[in-house]
Protein backbone atom coordinates (compact mmCIF):
# COMPACT_ATOMS: atom_id res chain seq x y z
CA UNK A 1 0.00 0.00 0.00
CA UNK A 2 1.07 3.46 -0.51
CA UNK A 3 0.56 6.02 1.42
CA UNK A 4 1.89 8.94 -0.82
CA UNK A 5 0.50 12.04 0.62
CA UNK A 6 0.95 11.24 3.99
CA UNK A 7 4.48 11.57 5.12
CA UNK A 8 3.68 12.65 9.09
CA UNK A 9 5.45 8.82 9.77
CA UNK A 10 8.73 9.17 7.83
CA UNK A 11 10.92 8.81 10.27
CA UNK A 12 14.35 9.41 8.89
CA UNK A 13 15.57 12.80 7.03
CA UNK A 14 17.47 12.73 4.15
CA UNK A 15 20.05 14.77 5.18
CA UNK A 16 23.51 13.82 3.84
CA UNK A 17 25.19 15.79 6.55
CA UNK A 18 24.57 16.99 9.79
CA UNK A 19 27.42 19.90 10.64
CA UNK A 20 28.40 21.63 14.02
CA UNK A 21 31.15 24.11 13.41
CA UNK A 22 32.24 25.88 16.81
CA UNK A 23 32.58 29.31 14.78
CA UNK A 24 30.64 31.47 12.82
CA UNK A 25 32.98 31.79 10.26
CA UNK A 26 33.23 28.22 10.09
CA UNK A 27 29.41 28.06 10.26
CA UNK A 28 29.20 30.49 6.81
CA UNK A 29 32.17 28.42 4.95
CA UNK A 30 30.16 25.48 5.64
CA UNK A 31 26.93 27.24 3.39
CA UNK A 32 29.26 27.95 1.40
CA UNK A 33 30.81 24.53 0.58
CA UNK A 34 26.78 22.98 0.28
CA UNK A 35 26.30 25.54 -2.77
CA UNK A 36 22.94 26.90 -1.90
CA UNK A 37 21.61 23.03 -0.80
CA UNK A 38 22.16 23.01 3.23
CA UNK A 39 20.50 25.58 5.74
CA UNK A 40 20.90 26.46 9.21
CA UNK A 41 19.36 24.74 12.15
CA UNK A 42 19.22 25.87 15.85
CA UNK A 43 15.88 24.64 17.56
CA UNK A 44 14.95 22.83 14.78
CA UNK A 45 11.63 22.88 15.66
CA UNK A 46 9.74 23.62 12.82
CA UNK A 47 12.53 23.01 10.03
CA UNK A 48 12.48 19.02 11.29
CA UNK A 49 9.05 19.15 11.19
CA UNK A 50 9.36 20.86 7.69
CA UNK A 51 11.70 18.64 6.56
CA UNK A 52 9.82 15.08 6.99
CA UNK A 53 9.73 14.64 2.81
CA UNK A 54 8.29 16.55 -0.37
CA UNK A 55 9.11 20.02 -0.18
CA UNK A 56 11.79 21.93 1.80
CA UNK A 57 14.30 18.95 1.63
CA UNK A 58 17.86 20.08 2.01
CA UNK A 59 21.04 18.13 2.01
CA UNK A 60 22.65 19.73 4.50
CA UNK A 61 22.22 20.85 7.96
CA UNK A 62 24.71 23.50 9.58
CA UNK A 63 23.64 23.36 13.47
CA UNK A 64 24.82 26.54 15.05
CA UNK A 65 24.08 25.82 18.69
CA UNK A 66 27.67 24.58 19.48
CA UNK A 67 28.99 28.01 18.65
CA UNK A 68 29.85 30.04 21.84
CA UNK A 69 28.45 33.40 22.28
CA UNK A 70 25.27 33.83 20.86
CA UNK A 71 22.69 33.08 23.34
CA UNK A 72 23.05 35.89 25.66
CA UNK A 73 20.23 38.30 26.74
CA UNK A 74 21.59 42.09 27.26
CA UNK A 75 21.25 45.11 27.83
CA UNK A 76 23.81 47.70 26.01
CA UNK A 77 23.21 51.08 26.85
CA UNK A 78 19.41 51.45 26.03
CA UNK A 79 19.26 48.55 23.41
CA UNK A 80 18.29 44.88 23.98
CA UNK A 81 19.99 42.39 22.41
CA UNK A 82 18.96 38.98 22.11
CA UNK A 83 21.75 35.96 20.97
CA UNK A 84 20.47 33.94 18.05
CA UNK A 85 20.62 30.89 20.04
CA UNK A 86 18.41 32.46 22.95
CA UNK A 87 14.74 29.98 23.70
CA UNK A 88 11.92 31.20 24.47
CA UNK A 89 11.94 30.02 27.70
CA UNK A 90 15.29 31.73 28.66
CA UNK A 91 12.90 34.65 27.14
CA UNK A 92 10.21 34.37 29.43
CA UNK A 93 12.56 33.47 32.37
CA UNK A 94 14.64 36.78 31.47
CA UNK A 95 13.43 39.27 34.31
CA UNK A 96 14.92 41.93 32.15
CA UNK A 97 12.60 41.28 28.90
CA UNK A 98 9.51 40.75 31.56
CA UNK A 99 10.96 44.61 33.06
CA UNK A 100 11.32 46.57 29.67
CA UNK A 101 9.88 44.40 27.08
CA UNK A 102 6.55 42.53 28.36
CA UNK A 103 4.61 42.06 25.51
CA UNK A 104 7.73 39.46 24.75
CA UNK A 105 8.00 37.69 27.43
CA UNK A 106 4.32 37.11 27.62
CA UNK A 107 4.16 36.39 23.86
CA UNK A 108 6.86 34.05 24.06
CA UNK A 109 5.67 31.99 27.42
CA UNK A 110 2.55 31.13 24.93
CA UNK A 111 4.33 29.56 22.21
CA UNK A 112 3.64 26.19 21.71
CA UNK A 113 4.54 23.81 24.21
CA UNK A 114 7.28 23.93 27.47
CA UNK A 115 9.09 21.50 24.70
CA UNK A 116 9.16 23.79 21.81
CA UNK A 117 10.04 26.64 24.32
CA UNK A 118 12.63 24.47 25.43
CA UNK A 119 14.29 23.51 22.08
CA UNK A 120 13.05 26.83 19.73
CA UNK A 121 14.61 29.96 19.34
CA UNK A 122 13.09 33.42 18.93
CA UNK A 123 15.14 34.55 15.79
CA UNK A 124 14.47 30.71 14.27
CA UNK A 125 10.57 32.21 15.02
CA UNK A 126 11.48 35.61 12.75
CA UNK A 127 13.20 33.63 10.11
CA UNK A 128 10.57 30.88 9.59
CA UNK A 129 8.72 34.42 8.90
CA UNK A 130 5.15 33.09 9.17
CA UNK A 131 2.94 36.11 9.49
CA UNK A 132 1.48 35.01 13.00
CA UNK A 133 4.95 34.14 14.98
CA UNK A 134 4.03 34.36 18.12
CA UNK A 135 7.49 35.97 18.71
CA UNK A 136 7.40 38.34 15.98
CA UNK A 137 4.61 40.60 16.60
CA UNK A 138 5.86 41.92 19.74
CA UNK A 139 9.08 42.14 18.12
CA UNK A 140 7.00 44.46 15.78
CA UNK A 141 5.77 46.55 18.09
CA UNK A 142 9.08 46.95 19.98
CA UNK A 143 10.47 48.15 16.80
CA UNK A 144 13.23 44.99 16.96
CA UNK A 145 15.57 44.49 14.25
CA UNK A 146 18.02 41.54 13.14
CA UNK A 147 21.45 41.49 12.09
CA UNK A 148 22.50 39.21 9.92
CA UNK A 149 26.22 38.29 9.01
CA UNK A 150 27.63 36.68 5.67
CA UNK A 151 30.93 36.00 4.22
CA UNK A 152 30.51 39.60 2.95
CA UNK A 153 30.04 41.13 6.02
CA UNK A 154 26.88 42.16 8.13
CA UNK A 155 23.82 44.16 7.89
CA UNK A 156 20.64 45.11 10.15
CA UNK A 157 17.11 44.66 9.02
CA UNK A 158 14.60 46.45 10.64
CA UNK A 159 11.57 43.93 11.13
CA UNK A 160 9.10 46.24 9.19
CA UNK A 161 10.95 45.48 6.33
CA UNK A 162 12.20 42.16 6.54
CA UNK A 163 9.53 39.87 4.74
CA UNK A 164 8.38 39.77 2.10
CA UNK A 165 5.81 37.11 1.87
CA UNK A 166 4.49 33.88 4.14
CA UNK A 167 7.32 31.77 5.23
CA UNK A 168 9.82 34.40 3.25
CA UNK A 169 12.08 36.83 3.86
CA UNK A 170 15.08 39.02 2.88
CA UNK A 171 17.40 36.92 4.36
CA UNK A 172 19.49 34.60 2.18
CA UNK A 173 19.39 31.43 4.39
CA UNK A 174 21.63 29.48 1.75
CA UNK A 175 24.54 31.94 3.04
CA UNK A 176 23.34 34.22 5.79
CA UNK A 177 23.13 33.86 9.51
CA UNK A 178 20.36 36.25 11.86
CA UNK A 179 23.32 36.37 14.92
CA UNK A 180 21.33 38.82 17.07
CA UNK A 181 17.75 40.60 17.60
CA UNK A 182 17.35 43.77 18.96
CA UNK A 183 15.19 47.10 20.34
CA UNK A 184 15.13 49.73 22.22
CA UNK A 185 14.51 49.13 25.91
CA UNK A 186 11.30 50.67 27.05
CA UNK A 187 11.70 53.33 29.37
CA UNK A 188 9.55 55.12 32.17
CA UNK A 189 6.75 56.34 30.08
CA UNK A 190 6.93 53.23 27.62
CA UNK A 191 5.23 49.88 27.86
CA UNK A 192 3.85 47.05 26.05
CA UNK A 193 1.30 44.32 26.12
CA UNK A 194 0.24 41.31 24.10
CA UNK A 195 -2.87 39.17 23.79
CA UNK A 196 -2.95 35.50 22.14
CA UNK A 197 -6.21 34.07 20.47
CA UNK A 198 -6.05 30.44 20.51
CA UNK A 199 -8.72 27.51 20.68
CA UNK A 200 -6.41 25.86 23.66
CA UNK A 201 -3.42 26.89 26.04
CA UNK A 202 -1.38 24.79 24.39
CA UNK A 203 0.26 23.27 20.84
CA UNK A 204 -2.46 25.37 18.74
CA UNK A 205 -1.02 27.91 16.06
CA UNK A 206 -2.94 31.46 17.14
CA UNK A 207 -6.05 32.30 15.71
CA UNK A 208 -4.67 35.93 16.40
CA UNK A 209 -1.74 37.44 18.05
CA UNK A 210 -1.56 41.32 18.69
CA UNK A 211 1.01 43.30 20.34
CA UNK A 212 1.30 46.92 21.28
CA UNK A 213 3.84 49.33 22.38
CA UNK A 214 3.28 52.72 23.40
CA UNK A 215 4.51 55.90 24.74
CA UNK A 216 2.18 57.89 27.40
CA UNK A 217 2.15 60.86 29.75
CA UNK A 218 -0.30 59.33 32.31
CA UNK A 219 -0.93 62.43 34.55
CA UNK A 220 -1.19 64.26 31.47
CA UNK A 221 -3.70 61.51 30.05
CA UNK A 222 -1.91 61.93 26.74
CA UNK A 223 -0.71 59.01 24.45
CA UNK A 224 2.38 60.44 23.17
CA UNK A 225 2.80 57.41 20.43
CA UNK A 226 2.60 53.69 19.76
CA UNK A 227 3.16 50.94 18.02
CA UNK A 228 0.96 48.22 17.44
CA UNK A 229 1.35 45.03 15.27
CA UNK A 230 -1.14 42.16 14.68
CA UNK A 231 -0.82 38.43 13.27
CA UNK A 232 -1.40 36.53 11.02
CA UNK A 233 -4.19 39.20 9.08
CA UNK A 234 -1.97 39.37 6.11
CA UNK A 235 1.05 37.48 4.01
CA UNK A 236 3.51 38.80 6.21
CA UNK A 237 3.29 40.41 9.93
CA UNK A 238 1.76 43.36 9.92
CA UNK A 239 1.91 46.96 11.81
CA UNK A 240 -1.17 48.61 11.83
CA UNK A 241 0.77 52.70 11.63
CA UNK A 242 -2.97 54.20 10.67
CA UNK A 243 -4.29 52.81 13.84
CA UNK A 244 -1.25 53.96 15.66
CA UNK A 245 -1.91 57.45 14.24
CA UNK A 246 -5.15 57.99 16.12
CA UNK A 247 -3.23 57.34 19.55
CA UNK A 248 -0.69 59.26 18.77
CA UNK A 249 -0.52 62.49 20.63
CA UNK A 250 -4.18 61.86 21.47
CA UNK A 251 -5.73 62.05 25.47
CA UNK A 252 -6.08 58.77 26.51
CA UNK A 253 -9.90 58.40 26.85
CA UNK A 254 -12.47 55.09 25.61
CA UNK A 255 -13.29 56.70 22.69
CA UNK A 256 -9.93 57.55 21.38
CA UNK A 257 -8.99 53.80 22.09
CA UNK A 258 -11.88 52.02 20.46
CA UNK A 259 -11.01 54.59 17.41
CA UNK A 260 -7.47 53.24 17.04
CA UNK A 261 -8.43 49.31 18.21
CA UNK A 262 -10.79 49.47 15.27
CA UNK A 263 -8.64 51.04 12.30
CA UNK A 264 -6.39 48.37 13.06
CA UNK A 265 -9.48 45.83 12.40
CA UNK A 266 -10.28 47.90 8.99
CA UNK A 267 -6.77 47.17 7.87
CA UNK A 268 -6.53 43.98 8.93
CA UNK A 269 -7.10 41.21 6.25
CA UNK A 270 -7.37 38.22 7.99
CA UNK A 271 -8.68 35.07 6.06
CA UNK A 272 -11.76 32.31 6.74
CA UNK A 273 -9.59 29.41 7.17
CA UNK A 274 -11.01 26.30 9.22
CA UNK A 275 -8.98 26.25 11.96
CA UNK A 276 -8.86 29.57 12.92
CA UNK A 277 -12.28 30.65 12.09
CA UNK A 278 -14.01 33.00 9.56
CA UNK A 279 -12.62 36.61 8.54
CA UNK A 280 -15.75 38.40 9.71
CA UNK A 281 -15.18 36.86 13.21
CA UNK A 282 -10.87 37.02 13.22
CA UNK A 283 -11.49 40.56 12.16
CA UNK A 284 -13.75 41.71 15.30
CA UNK A 285 -11.55 39.93 17.58
CA UNK A 286 -8.54 42.32 16.48
CA UNK A 287 -10.58 44.92 17.47
CA UNK A 288 -11.54 43.72 20.88
CA UNK A 289 -7.48 42.06 21.37
CA UNK A 290 -5.62 45.75 20.77
CA UNK A 291 -8.32 47.44 23.04
CA UNK A 292 -7.74 45.34 25.43
CA UNK A 293 -3.66 45.21 24.73
CA UNK A 294 -3.77 49.00 24.51
CA UNK A 295 -5.30 49.35 28.20
CA UNK A 296 -3.12 46.63 29.49
CA UNK A 297 -0.10 48.48 28.47
CA UNK A 298 -1.71 51.72 30.24
CA UNK A 299 -2.08 50.04 33.79
CA UNK A 300 1.19 48.93 33.44
CA UNK A 301 2.06 52.14 32.94
CA UNK A 302 0.24 53.43 35.61
CA UNK A 303 1.16 50.37 37.87
CA UNK A 304 5.01 50.23 37.07
CA UNK A 305 4.99 46.50 37.10
CA UNK A 306 6.59 45.40 34.00
CA UNK A 307 7.20 47.09 30.79
CA UNK B 1 24.18 1.17 10.31
CA UNK B 2 25.85 4.60 10.19
CA UNK B 3 28.26 7.23 9.12
CA UNK B 4 28.40 9.33 11.56
CA UNK B 5 29.46 8.43 15.62
CA UNK B 6 27.64 10.18 18.49
CA UNK B 7 28.66 10.04 22.13
CA UNK B 8 26.19 10.56 24.84
CA UNK B 9 25.11 9.70 28.28
CA UNK B 10 21.89 8.10 28.76
CA UNK B 11 20.51 6.83 32.04
CA UNK B 12 24.22 7.33 33.97
CA UNK B 13 25.84 5.00 31.07
CA UNK B 14 28.34 6.48 28.76
CA UNK B 15 26.89 5.40 24.78
CA UNK B 16 28.58 5.92 21.57
CA UNK B 17 26.62 4.63 18.27
CA UNK B 18 27.00 4.62 14.41
CA UNK B 19 24.23 7.18 13.75
CA UNK B 20 23.03 8.76 10.34
CA UNK B 21 22.41 12.38 10.10
CA UNK B 22 18.60 11.92 9.92
CA UNK B 23 18.17 10.20 12.61
CA UNK B 24 15.92 11.34 15.30
CA UNK B 25 16.79 10.82 19.39
CA UNK B 26 13.19 8.73 19.53
CA UNK B 27 13.93 6.04 17.38
CA UNK B 28 18.13 5.86 18.67
CA UNK B 29 16.83 5.65 22.00
CA UNK B 30 13.80 2.72 21.24
CA UNK B 31 15.26 0.68 18.10
CA UNK B 32 19.18 1.14 19.16
CA UNK B 33 19.39 1.14 22.59
CA UNK B 34 15.75 -0.54 22.87
CA UNK B 35 14.30 2.26 25.27
CA UNK B 36 11.04 1.80 24.51
CA UNK B 37 9.44 3.45 27.36
CA UNK B 38 9.74 6.36 25.50
CA UNK B 39 6.92 6.67 22.75
CA UNK B 40 6.97 7.86 19.30
CA UNK B 41 3.30 9.52 18.47
CA UNK B 42 2.94 12.31 15.92
CA UNK B 43 6.38 12.76 14.99
CA UNK B 44 6.20 16.28 14.63
CA UNK B 45 6.71 17.87 18.32
CA UNK B 46 3.07 18.21 18.98
CA UNK B 47 1.82 15.28 21.13
CA UNK B 48 4.67 15.31 23.35
CA UNK B 49 4.76 11.58 24.32
CA UNK B 50 8.50 11.49 23.12
CA UNK B 51 9.49 13.47 25.75
CA UNK B 52 12.91 12.92 27.61
CA UNK B 53 14.76 15.08 30.26
CA UNK B 54 17.77 16.19 28.19
CA UNK B 55 20.35 18.40 29.63
CA UNK B 56 18.00 19.27 32.39
CA UNK B 57 15.44 20.30 30.33
CA UNK B 58 12.38 18.70 28.72
CA UNK B 59 12.70 18.23 24.79
CA UNK B 60 10.48 16.34 22.13
CA UNK B 61 12.91 13.67 21.49
CA UNK B 62 10.81 12.93 17.49
CA UNK B 63 12.12 16.21 16.42
CA UNK B 64 15.44 16.18 17.68
CA UNK B 65 18.41 14.95 15.41
CA UNK B 66 20.72 12.86 16.95
CA UNK B 67 24.04 15.06 16.45
CA UNK B 68 22.35 17.44 19.06
CA UNK B 69 22.38 14.54 21.85
CA UNK B 70 26.15 14.45 21.19
CA UNK B 71 27.73 15.13 24.27
CA UNK B 72 24.23 15.63 26.03
CA UNK B 73 23.20 13.79 29.57
CA UNK B 74 19.62 12.05 28.77
CA UNK B 75 17.08 10.67 31.42
CA UNK B 76 14.67 8.41 30.02
CA UNK B 77 12.05 7.07 32.06
CA UNK B 78 13.96 3.82 32.25
CA UNK B 79 16.66 6.03 34.21
CA UNK B 80 14.73 7.20 37.05
CA UNK B 81 14.26 4.45 39.80
CA UNK B 82 17.24 4.46 41.73
CA UNK B 83 18.54 1.34 43.81
CA UNK B 84 15.63 -0.75 42.76
CA UNK B 85 12.83 2.02 43.80
CA UNK B 86 10.68 4.35 42.28
CA UNK B 87 11.05 8.06 41.87
CA UNK B 88 8.35 10.11 43.99
CA UNK B 89 6.57 10.85 40.54
CA UNK B 90 6.44 7.59 39.39
CA UNK B 91 5.05 6.50 43.00
CA UNK B 92 2.25 8.92 43.62
CA UNK B 93 1.42 8.17 39.98
CA UNK B 94 0.50 4.57 41.08
CA UNK B 95 -1.15 5.73 44.46
CA UNK B 96 -3.83 8.39 42.59
CA UNK B 97 -4.41 5.62 39.94
CA UNK B 98 -3.07 8.56 37.07
CA UNK B 99 -2.45 5.89 35.01
CA UNK B 100 -5.28 4.34 32.27
CA UNK B 101 -3.49 3.51 28.67
CA UNK B 102 -0.15 4.19 29.92
CA UNK B 103 1.36 5.55 26.67
CA UNK B 104 1.20 9.29 27.74
CA UNK B 105 2.88 7.71 31.36
CA UNK B 106 6.22 8.00 30.82
CA UNK B 107 6.19 11.53 29.42
CA UNK B 108 4.10 12.75 32.31
CA UNK B 109 5.75 11.62 34.51
CA UNK B 110 9.06 12.68 32.95
CA UNK B 111 7.44 16.30 33.05
CA UNK B 112 6.44 16.12 36.52
CA UNK B 113 9.63 15.19 37.95
CA UNK B 114 11.37 18.42 35.02
CA UNK B 115 9.10 20.71 36.73
CA UNK B 116 9.83 19.45 40.71
CA UNK B 117 13.52 19.67 40.01
CA UNK B 118 12.71 23.32 39.37
CA UNK B 119 9.58 24.30 41.45
CA UNK B 120 9.14 21.64 44.31
CA UNK B 121 6.05 23.19 45.40
CA UNK B 122 4.76 24.63 42.04
CA UNK B 123 0.67 25.77 41.92
CA UNK B 124 -1.93 23.21 40.20
CA UNK B 125 -1.84 26.03 37.52
CA UNK B 126 1.98 25.62 37.16
CA UNK B 127 1.48 21.91 37.38
CA UNK B 128 -1.31 22.04 34.54
CA UNK B 129 1.25 24.65 32.52
CA UNK B 130 4.43 22.26 33.04
CA UNK B 131 1.83 19.03 31.56
CA UNK B 132 0.35 21.22 28.66
CA UNK B 133 2.77 20.02 25.85
CA UNK B 134 1.77 16.19 26.53
CA UNK B 135 -1.51 15.07 25.65
CA UNK B 136 -3.14 12.57 27.48
CA UNK B 137 -5.40 10.21 24.88
CA UNK B 138 -7.24 8.75 27.87
CA UNK B 139 -8.32 12.54 28.89
CA UNK B 140 -6.84 11.64 32.41
CA UNK B 141 -5.38 14.82 33.21
CA UNK B 142 -7.02 15.27 36.79
CA UNK B 143 -5.45 12.44 38.09
CA UNK B 144 -2.44 13.41 36.59
CA UNK B 145 -2.00 16.94 37.94
CA UNK B 146 -2.88 15.00 41.43
CA UNK B 147 -0.43 12.59 41.75
CA UNK B 148 2.36 15.53 40.59
CA UNK B 149 0.69 17.32 43.42
CA UNK B 150 0.50 14.99 45.92
CA UNK B 151 4.52 13.80 44.88
CA UNK B 152 5.16 17.92 45.56
CA UNK B 153 3.50 17.98 49.02
CA UNK B 154 5.10 14.68 50.19
CA UNK B 155 7.58 16.15 52.09
CA UNK B 156 10.27 14.25 49.85
CA UNK B 157 12.55 15.02 47.08
CA UNK B 158 12.86 12.44 44.40
CA UNK B 159 16.98 12.04 44.08
CA UNK B 160 18.04 10.96 40.86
Amino acid sequence: MQFSGNVAYTKKREWEGYLMPRTLSEALSLLEEFKGEARIIAGGTDLVVQNRGGSMQTKGLVDITRIPGLDGITLDKDTIRIGCLVTHTKVTESLLIREKAMALSESASRLGSPQIRNMGTVAGNIVNAQPGADTTIPLLALDASVKVVSKGGERVIPLTELFTGVGKTRIDSTREIVTEISFPALRGNESSASFRLAKRRALVLPILTVAVALSADVKKKRFNSARIAVGPVAVTPMRCTEAEKVLAGSPINEEIIRKSAATAAAAANPRTSLIRGTKEYRQAMVAILVEKAIKLALERLEGHHGQ
Amino acid sequence: MGNETVKFTVNGKGVSLEVEPGDMLVDVLRERLGLTGTKAGCREGECGVCSVIMNGTLVASCILPIKKAEGATILTIEGLEANRELHLVQKHFIDNGAIQCGFCTPAMVLAGKALLDKNPRPTREEIQLAISGILCRCTGYQKIIKAIDSASKSGKRGEV
